[in-house]
């Protein structure tokens, strides 16, 4: 029944690819093209929130700042935290690499919605500019949480930002719509849930939280807009507003977009992680489950932001408790993939070495976040330098390193060439010591009470400053090595073939680059795509590779 | 090409099938993202009145009751004509399920009309207004207002669905934009039903 | 007879055919099977409630002013 079936219907059915320019690469109706649009444009905007990290970095290299005014160091910040979530990692790990991968690895000819998805990409780019667009008019200033009243304050940009990111929201539900269905139905014959690859069942956790929670911050975002613009009085105190409603809201939503971040970075990581050590996953069922039970566990700890803002004591105590208990499906995927790496056979390319620092970091990451979750600890050093230090780890540390992973693991698929084995590993060596360099050190100045999002501080802390702002640089360098990297060898790398890393998910069963049917027979899966010493479980893939006819329009 | 029949429905072809389950599924996700968005509101509004400033806050009148219970009546009303328009096209009985179409239709304007009055009353004679009520205005407004909003779009939802049937874009088996019309219809006739009871009921 | 007595009226009235009709056609439809046909049966049942809500508010016994 949710299974599409063999004969007469959407399996049988390829359109003719298009021809003319514009209709085959800008307004594209193919998934992977726009995977593609999707990567290269949240990496546009990675670039730009990450010279406003920079600008950051270089107003705390001295104590009393002095780079740019305080008022334009809130700006900068808010637009830096809101682009680098919104604009960069969200869209990179479900609208770029889940277009890209996840309908060729169920088997299916593309996604749902073919014309929705192409509206959930151009949504993207035009609510990005936006959201940059507010500087003209006086960005935002409370951070990337805009807690009222002082977003309620803020200049016209705020309602800008509003705009902006409620865009971004409808770009993502609709892209958690189309995912879901997606995955619901169009799975290849024999591609059951439990045999679908971990990276689709990561972007299966987080389809609905892309659909529920992002909804959820639209209504808190259309509030927001109706005060700032009518008067409409939900968040005001002076008018019987709530500012900690926003809070609630808001949370509901950025507590599973958190989630939202990282259940497909898990994805990648349990692709990854099990082809370079040629075994197959340990506990596939575990972790793919764990997925699901992160997924519905992050809707129900969001008030664990709001330890400081006075919310009742009776209702603190089971948010503390649930957050902690969310570790537990999270240790279970570490474990799983020391699990994996145990005994296999590891081929340390670059890809392989993003994942073992994700791991690291990652863990990490998580630990300060259980100690966040313990509310004792909390109030201490709930606004200080403890939180950047920890979301960046969670975020930079994992996202981030997931998404550098995934680049080099999928180029040969995207491009048919290789990226430097060499210049990657120059890129990880450089980033993993500008990244501990830059964030390592913000957890002792949290610990010892620095507050964040404050142009200036107290001079003793100046040295470990900067320190953190020149591993900072190296970081930059890091990243200017990787877009080098990449733009080289889009059009001069070595070529790869069809399955550089003799991997056995789907997608590297067809031609690099992926053709535009994707497949020319759907195939019949039996088994795992994990156990590298059987034979491949596919079935009707035999002529993919060669120069057999495309089967154009039969039914 | 092989036919099948859907399930409660009629004989298609196999593309059709496929195509139908996935747009039935994905309409169906659109409008459980559509609930969370009411909900969201809805979550904001009892939030604030348990704030403990007292309902209605001092100073503001609630709407009438009466008029607001034949409103919800006339809605809940076009939900039942709108069910036995999309049985009688299922039946082939095509100007039966046009006259039901079009009371829908008509009964929609009557609620949107109703709700312009209540907001009339309201707003010249009570003087409550949006922004100038405290959270009585913002959440009765919004909430309201939203729904509103999606009848409007509903009601045209619906004269576009009338107008393709009328120049035969769907048959006896193939009438799927029909039965998501009615969907979006229901669903907004069942928020009714929750937002008429939390603004008039309690 | 005034205009509210009209709306009290109307509204009881106008409620109990919307629940007949409503648990009529939820009766009738009580074993088609299908997605959209499940989904059509709880909006049914809904609206079935949604009457009876706005005939007794007519009828005075629940509601507030």
């Amino acid at each position: 029944m949710s299974v599409i079936a063999e004969h007469g219907g959407l399996a049988e059915h390829i359109h003719p690819e298009p021809q003319g320019f514009i209709r085959k690469y800008i307004f594209s109706l193919d998934h992977k093209i726009i995977g593609i649009q999707y990567i290269i444009t949240a990496f546009v905007f990675f670039v730009l929130a990450g010279c406003l990290a920079e600008i950051i970095r270089i107003q705390l290299m001295h104590a009393n700042g002095g780079f740019i005014t305080p008022d334009t160091y809130d700006e900068v910040y808010s637009i830096h935290g809101s682009a680098m979530v919104w604009l960069v990692i969200i869209p990179m790990l479900t609208g770029g690499f889940g277009n890209l991968v996840m309908p060729v690895q169920i088997g299916a000819r593309d996604v749902a919605f073919p014309w929705l998805n192409m509206i959930s990409f151009w949504i993207f780019p035009v609510s990005g500019l936006m959201l940059f667009s507010s500087f003209l008019m006086g960005a935002p200033v409370a951070g990337w949480t805009e807690y009222p009243p002082m977003s309620l304050q803020g200049a016209a940009g705020t309602s800008m930002w509003c705009a902006a990111i409620f865009l971004v929201g409808v770009s993502s539900t609709l892209t958690g719509i189309n995912f879901l269905v997606t995955m619901l139905k169009m799975r290849a014959p024999g591609m059951t849930y439990t045999r679908m690859p971990l990276f689709c069942w990561g972007q299966f956790a987080t389809a609905p939280l892309l659909m529920i929670a992002t909804t959820a911050l639209a209504a808190a975002l259309a509030a927001l807009f109706m005060e700032r613009q009518f008067g409409v009085p939900f968040y005001d105190p002076t008018k019987g507003g709530s500012p900690v409603l926003w809070q609630h809201m808001f949370w509901f939503y950025s507590h599973p977009a958190v989630y939202i971040m990282i259940l497909p970075a898990f994805g990648i990581m349990s692709e990854v992680i099990s082809v370079f050590s040629r075994k197959p996953i340990f506990g596939y069922r575990l972790i793919a489950f764990s997925s699901a039970a992160i997924a519905l566990a992050g809707f129900m700890v969001w008030a664990h932001h709001m330890f400081t803002s006075g919310i009742a004591p009776y209702m603190q105590l089971p948010f503390m408790v649930i957050t902690f208990i969310i570790a537990v499906p999270t240790g279970v995927k570490i474990f799983s993939w020391i699990a994996t790496l145990w005994e296999g056979k590891i081929h340390l390319t670059s890809s392989m070495l993003f994942a073992l620092g994700f791991l690291v970091l990652f863990t990490f990451g998580g630990i300060s976040g259980v100690f966040l979750a313990a509310i004792p600890f909390d109030l201490h050093v709930h606004g200080t330098y403890f939180i950047p230090a920890h979301l960046h780890f969670v975020l930079v540390g994992g996202s981030l390193m997931g998404i550098f992973s995934g680049i080099y693991y999928w180029f040969p698929k995207m491009t048919g060439r290789y990226m430097s084995e060499f210049w990657g590993r120059v890129h990880f060596v450089l980033f993993m010591i500008g990244f501990l360099g830059t964030f390592l050190p913000m957890h002792w100045l949290g610990a010892e009470g620095m507050p964040r999002r404050v142009a200036t501080y107290d001079p003793q802390f100046q040295g470990v400053n900067q320190f953190e702002s020149i591993f900072s640089f190296i970081m930059t360098l890091a990243i200017l090595i990787f877009f080098i990297n990449a733009l080289y060898s889009i059009r001069n790398g070595k070529k790869a073939g069809h399955n550089p890393w003799g991997a056995r998910t789907l997608e590297w069963q067809i031609p690099s680059p992926m053709p535009y049917y994707n497949f020319k027979h759907i195939p019949s899966v039996f088994g795992l795509p994990y156990d590298f010493t059987e034979p491949l479980p596919y079935a009707h893939l035999e002529e993919e590779l060669t120069d057999s006819p495309v089967p154009v329009g039969s039914h | 090409m092989a036919v099948v029949s859907i399930p409660g429905g009629g004989e298609v072809d196999q593309l059709y099938a496929e195509t139908r389950a996935l747009r039935l599924q994905g309409f169906l996700l659109f409008l459980v993202s559509d609930i969370v968005l009411f909900s969201s509101f809805i979550f904001a509004y009892l939030y604030l009145r348990n704030s403990g400033q007292g309902w209605p806050p001092p100073g503001v009148t609630r709407p009438a009751i009466a008029l607001g219970a034949v409103n919800a009546a006339i809605l809940f009303g076009s939900g039942a004509t709108m069910h036995y328009a999309l049985e009688n096209f299922k039946h082939g009985k095509f100007m039966r399920y046009a006259a039901f179409m079009i009371s829908t239709i008509i009964l929609g304007v009557l609620f949107l009309s109703g709700q312009g009055f209540e907001y009339y009353t309201l707003y010249v004679h009570d003087h409550v207004s949006w922004s100038g009520s405290g959270i009585f205005g913002a959440s009765f407004f919004t909430l309201t207002g939203m729904h509103g909003f999606h009848v409007f779009c509903g009601i045209w939802y619906l004269t576009i669905l009338l107008l393709q049937s009328v120049h035969g874009v769907y048959d006896k088996n193939k009438y799927f934009g029909l039965t998501a019309g009615t969907l979006y219809w229901h669903f907004v006739d069942v928020i009714w039903v929750v937002l008429f009871s939390i603004f008039y009921l309690v | 007879m005034n205009g509210l007595e009209i709306e009290h009226i109307v509204a009881v009235v106008l409620g109990v055919i919307v629940v007949c009709v409503a648990l009529f056609a939820l009766r009738n439809d009580w074993k088609t099977p299908g997605l959209d046909n499940q989904v059509f049966k709880i909006m049914l049942g809904l609206l079935a409630l949604g009457g009876v809500l706005a005939a007794l508010t007519g009828a005075g016994f629940i509601g507030k002013s």
